[in-house]
């Protein structure tokens, strides 16, 4: 199929298109290879502290505040200001940000608007989240990777056709979509699998089954996405030299693929994969509701209500570091890949 | 240059322009079906005609929903809305992109910045970033889902063209226009923007069924239009609870949007050239 | 439906202070926990898994803080004991304590439980209760909690086992607000140990975590045989979840599903719909002391254009009561003489023209999603108004800020409360005028002087007239209109047996539940 092989010679955009042409311009970065972690390192963890700032005046621009919005009926404005005080809200905006960054740095998330420890508030739900992602993220890197293939395999045949029709359908349907047609269809009519996650003693989903639900309703719209980037990224690297030089050498098409094509493409699919990791720890806020997961995107939906600065703000530290971490390696993966082949 | 793993590309001409055509013509219908939903309906939007979660019959082909009111009805009214803001944003971000674009090319400062700005922004879950515009402008409804999907949406839609646009900069012609004295806007808008047309239209599409993604999700997440507005995604939202009851309460929205996402982005990917649509989709 | 805020239950200040206050009860709405309940004798053991809403992110431990979640209450209400709990023939039964008022109705001295321990063997004190009150009264939600006790000095130990509690007026219905919150710790609990107190509950806690639970049963109990060895409470975000869980199997009740689940489970045999008649009042509040609904005509108006059994069919589906614009309807006094209030749109229309409304102006009520169904009802009851000419737009507002710009000023707006078993309550609290929750600025000579005649005398039939005449000045011109009254529906196995029928958090009570 046309639309996904490589680009045609003489279109107005066909010179940047190469994967990675504009990312590498981005980052040339000769520097050998500790300063260059370091200096990676070192960007993500700047950009980290600029959103949390961001983050941090959004929710002190939200109307009312943890005191009010933890107050009982009935309680009159003095009841309220004690609270507040008792909260340390009445302190300067600019005070309690310091102390929460500088808190951040020894681990103390600091205290929720009711009292309770951020940090373990967040002990459990962080991890369960963690898996759910990891385990979505897995899942789609290798289904993607598996469909990319098999569809350049073939190209312009009727499997590339139906992998290219599907995928680009799948990113575009939300995840709550997915998760309503995945409970009707796996649980309620079936009885397949259960419903809703249930925690153990120890705050994680009490039996394994009752993680592929939400990990499936997850990996179905990001593996539409990631399909679509390593068909893309196969087709560019059919057209380099090399690749074409091995098929005409006549060795079968899978292992020109496996051996030649995937090799060049990582770059274009670590970039891909990375930029999905910030949407799937977006879905699970409604994965996590929908299916009772005591993850961090349940917390986040809470918290959000009653307007928990800093509850919000942890979470905002957790999923910003998470998504960091996948961004830095997928940097290292690119500068290695890139590196090696320059 | 033909090899297995590339195909000749679809022959240019009436054949290719059919192709085109076929795919267009769903989501064109659907998205006229959905502007035109509120004159078919039979209720009024918020009219209780059946019991709350009544199975489909008279009066309700669809069933009712959680206030008894006609399931077909709310569909027909629930799409104009949605598909607006989805427009408006992915105009506006496609807009202020292939602007912004155009400048961070022709100068570096304004390049880096545009950079800094979408790392930032890489690591703030959209979902997490709607809820927090939101949520700083109560009452801000649907108008809040916009800005919020129009802010967000922007760096990221800024990077892209700037990445199609740097070669084009490096070209003789824009360089030339800059040295005989021409403005950056007259070169930004004479010179480059007319050469990354395909790009710009692949963004749009992209931006699009994003935009459709993002306020669908902010509709679930109930921040946004407000009951008893029919929003498709609110339905859901709202009706899920009696899913065992009248599942068709929950499943002719979520096919709904299913269908305007899938059918819209098939025309997007067929109006521009595959390189394009490749350009907007490599990070 | 909200699937989301409806546990702000606490929190957004629906049940703040007393409105936890279940109503006495005949507990007559159930049947098939009644078929099966008559099953047999209670067995001992088993463990009860059962769900209960909440929120992740508003978690409290501290019995005396500020509860959001069902879930974390229901937890606190198995291990703590309270000095009085809600009770199925008098609304307000004795638990840890019983008492006895002075002649002026003042002072009230509780007398601690014979055999009451602690969870470590520890016997409970006068001094733990004072020193809990105490804890209760500092809070800043206390003076809200403990109505008329001025300060942590009004609460005083006598002897070993005798608390006195002062109150700044009389108020013959102290007891009923010590049914909420008056959770007993052993007397200097550092704050840094609350989640792990002992309590003197029915149940043990076993392990707690983000909100799940596991009690097991406390064979010490001074309140009698408990039948359970172990209950285990799962927290669920969304009554839909809860609902599903209980579907699949995965949970033996679902405490307070709402009315749309018990329609799904009503094909159901393997699955018991445990009505609780009398849970929720959802009132439309009109503002009486000025603005478009100060006039009376109006506000009787108004309250003829509602179609009251269409709203208990559609926002409640079914699962409630229509009500008579009489707040307090659980109460054993609740005048159900007054003929029932009908929809007569004619006569509606005369009133307003009578009282010259404007009817080109389209008037906003605000509404919130704290509990199910308001804003339906909200929504549905602007759809009516319509018929009748009056041009109403619904807005919805986030529950904080509800509370801060709209509850107790706004012209127009429905709430909700969760304590609907005393006419005296909402007189003393919400129709009184100058009273701290006057909702709708109420301010009626006669009916302050009715309620002083009520709650100052100890002649029963004087107070029942008393009563009855507040219920008519209601019914004929208060802020209020109440179009129903909402059933509290829990769902459960066919196995579970004796699950508590009492409205609003009479419902926690577990320790007489038993698995067949």
């Amino acid at each position: 199929m046309a639309e996904l092989s490589h680009a045609p010679k003489g279109s107005a955009v066909a010179a940047p298109a190469g994967t990675g042409a504009a990312t590498a311009r981005r980052r040339p970065l000769p520097i050998p290879h500790l300063g260059r972690f370091a200096a990676a390192v070192g960007r993500r963890v700047l950009m980290l502290a600029i959103l949390l700032a961001l983050v941090f005046a959004a929710v002190e621009l939200l109307p009312g505040d943890a005191a009010t919005a933890t107050s009982e009926r009935g309680e009159s404005a003095a009841d309220i200001a004690a609270r507040r005080h008792l909260l340390g809200l009445d302190r300067p905006v600019w005070e309690r940000f310091w102390d929460w960054m500088a808190g951040l740095f020894t681990g103390d998330l600091g205290v929720s608007a009711r009292g309770e420890k951020i940090t373990q508030m967040l002990a459990d739900p962080f991890p369960n989240t963690l898996l759910l992602a990891a385990l979505a993220f897995v899942l789609t890197a290798v289904a993607s990777v598996a469909l990319g293939c098999w569809a350049a395999a073939r190209p312009g045949r009727l499997i590339d056709r139906v992998i290219g029709h599907a995928s680009t359908s799948a990113f575009a349907i939300p995840e709550f979509v997915v998760s309503v047609g995945l409970l009707m269809l796996l649980s309620l009519w079936t009885g397949w699998l259960p419903a809703v996650t249930v925690a153990g003693a120890d705050g994680r989903p009490a039996t394994w089954t009752m993680l592929i639900t939400p990990v499936l309703a997850l990996v179905i719209p990001q593996t539409g996405w990631n399909t679509t980037i390593v068909r893309g990224a196969l087709a560019d690297q059919a057209a380099t030299p090399h690749v074409e030089a091995a098929h005409l050498d006549g060795l079968p098409v899978r292992r020109v693929i496996w051996r030649h094509a995937l090799p060049g493409a990582v770059p274009a699919i670590a970039t891909g994969l990375a930029t999905s990791t910030g949407m799937l720890l977006g879905g699970t806020v409604v994965v996590e509701t929908l299916f009772n997961y005591p993850g961090i995107g349940s917390v986040l939906a809470s918290a959000v209500s009653t307007r928990d600065t800093p509850l919000i703000a942890g979470v905002v530290v957790c999923a910003g570091t998470a998504i960091s971490l996948v961004l830095l390696t997928a940097d290292l993966v690119r500068a290695r890949v890139l590196g090696s082949h320059a | 240059m033909s090899t297995a793993l590339t195909t000749a590309r679809a022959p240019r001409g009436s054949a290719g322009r059919g192709r085109v055509i076929r795919r267009l013509v769903p989501g064109v219908l659907l998205v006229l079906l959905a502007l035109i939903g509120p004159f078919l309906a039979a209720h009024p939007l918020d009219k209780p005609v059946t019991a709350p979660f009544a199975t489909a019959g008279d009066g309700a082909p669809l069933g009712g929903d959680q206030l008894g009111r006609d399931v077909l009805s709310r569909l027909l009214h629930g799409g104009t809305a949605l598909i607006g803001s989805a427009l408006l944003v992915a105009a506006v971000v496609t807009a202020l992109a292939a602007l912004a674009g155009c400048f961070a090319v022709l100068h570096p400062a304004v390049g880096r910045a545009v950079e800094r700005t979408a790392d930032v922004f890489i690591l703030l879950p959209p979902i997490l970033g709607i809820m927090l515009i939101a949520l700083a402008w109560p009452g801000g409804g649907r108008w809040a889902v916009i800005s919020a999907a129009i802010i967000l949406g922007t760096p990221y839609a800024v990077r892209i063209v700037a990445g199609a646009a740097a070669p084009l900069a490096d070209a003789g012609y824009v360089e030339a226009a800059l040295a005989g004295g021409e403005s950056l806007i007259y070169t930004a808008t004479r010179e480059l923007l007319p050469n990354l047309r395909s790009t710009i239209l692949a963004l749009f599409g992209l931006r699009f069924v994003e935009a459709v993604y993002v306020i669908s999700m902010a509709g679930f997440l109930q921040i946004g239009p407000q009951p008893p507005a029919a929003d498709w995604a609110l339905m859901i939202r709202e009706n899920s609870s009696g899913i065992l009851l009248n599942p068709w309460a929950v499943v002719a929205p979520s096919l709904a949007i299913a269908a305007l996402a899938i059918s819209v982005n098939l025309a997007a990917t067929s109006l521009a050239p595959r390189s394009a649509r490749k350009a907007v989709i490599t990070p | 439906m909200d699937i989301n805020r409806r546990q702000v239950l606490l929190a957004g200040g629906a049940i703040g202070a007393a409105a936890l206050l279940a109503a006495c009860s005949s507990g007559s709405g159930d049947t098939a926990a009644d078929s099966s309940g008559k099953g047999g004798k209670p067995r001992k053991g088993g463990t009860l898994r059962i769900g209960a809403l909440g929120r992740a992110g508003a978690i409290t431990r501290d019995p005396h803080g500020t509860q959001a979640n069902e879930s974390d209450y229901l937890i606190l209400a198995l291990t703590f004991d309270t000095l009085a709990v809600p009770g199925a023939k008098s609304n307000t039964v004795p638990r840890l304590a019983s008492w006895e008022p002075s002649a002026d109705l003042k002072t009230w001295r509780f007398k601690v439980a014979k055999g009451a321990v602690f969870h470590d063997g520890t016997p409970a004190t006068a001094d733990d209760v004072v020193w809990s009150l105490r804890r209760l009264r500092n809070t800043p939600a206390g003076a809200a909690r403990l109505p008329g006790v001025k300060n942590a000095d009004s609460i005083t130990a006598e002897g070993a086992d005798t608390v006195v509690v002062v109150s700044e007026y009389a108020n013959a219905d102290f007891p009923l607000m010590t049914r909420f919150a008056t959770f007993v710790m052993k007397k200097d609990t550092p704050d840094k140990a609350v989640a792990k107190a002992p309590g003197t509950g029915p149940f043990k806690l076993d392990w707690y975590r983000n909100g799940n639970a596991r009690l097991v049963r406390n064979d010490k109990w001074y309140g009698g045989t408990v039948y359970l060895d172990a209950i285990e409470v799962t927290m669920f975000e969304t009554p839909q979840a809860m609902a599903n869980a209980l579907f699949a199997g995965q949970i033996d009740v679902a405490s307070n599903a709402g009315p749309i689940a018990a329609r799904t489970a009503e094909s159901r045999k393997d699955i018991q719909v445990v009505r609780r008649p009398d849970d929720m009042s959802m009132p439309i509040v009109m503002r009486t002391a000025d603005g478009p609904f100060a006039d009376p005509r109006v506000r009787e108006a108004m309250r003829l254009v509602v179609d009251r059994e269409a709203m208990v069919k559609q926002a409640l589906s079914g699962y409630g009561n229509v009500a008579n614009d009489i707040m307090g309807t659980g109460d054993p006094d609740y005048a159900k003489d007054i003929p029932q209030r009908k929809r007569d749109l004619a006569k509606a229309k005369q009133l307003l023209e009578d009282a010259k409304f404007d009817l080109s102006k389209t008037y906003e009520l605000y509404t919130t999603e704290d509990v199910s169904g308001i804003a339906d009802s909200a929504t549905l009851f602007a759809s009516q108004a319509r018929e009748a000419g009056i041009k109403i737009k619904v807005v919805k507002q986030e529950s904080g800020t509800f509370y801060e710009k709209t509850w107790l000023k706004g012209d127009l707006y429905t709430n909700y409360w969760g304590t609907n078993d005393s006419v005296l309550f909402f007189a003393s609290k919400t129709l009184l005028s100058g009273a701290g929750q006057n909702e709708s600025g109420f301010d009626d000579k006669e009916f302050d002087a009715t309620y002083r005649k009520a709650i100052g005398t100890t002649d029963k039939q004087a107070r029942a007239k008393a009563l009855h005449e507040l219920q008519q000045i209601e019914y004929d011109r208060s802020g209020y209109l109440l179009w129903g009254m909402a059933d509290g529906v829990d769902l459960a196995a066919a196995k579970v047996q004796d699950l508590p029928k009492l409205p609003g958090y009479g419902r926690v009570q577990l320790e007489n539940v038993w698995l067949s």
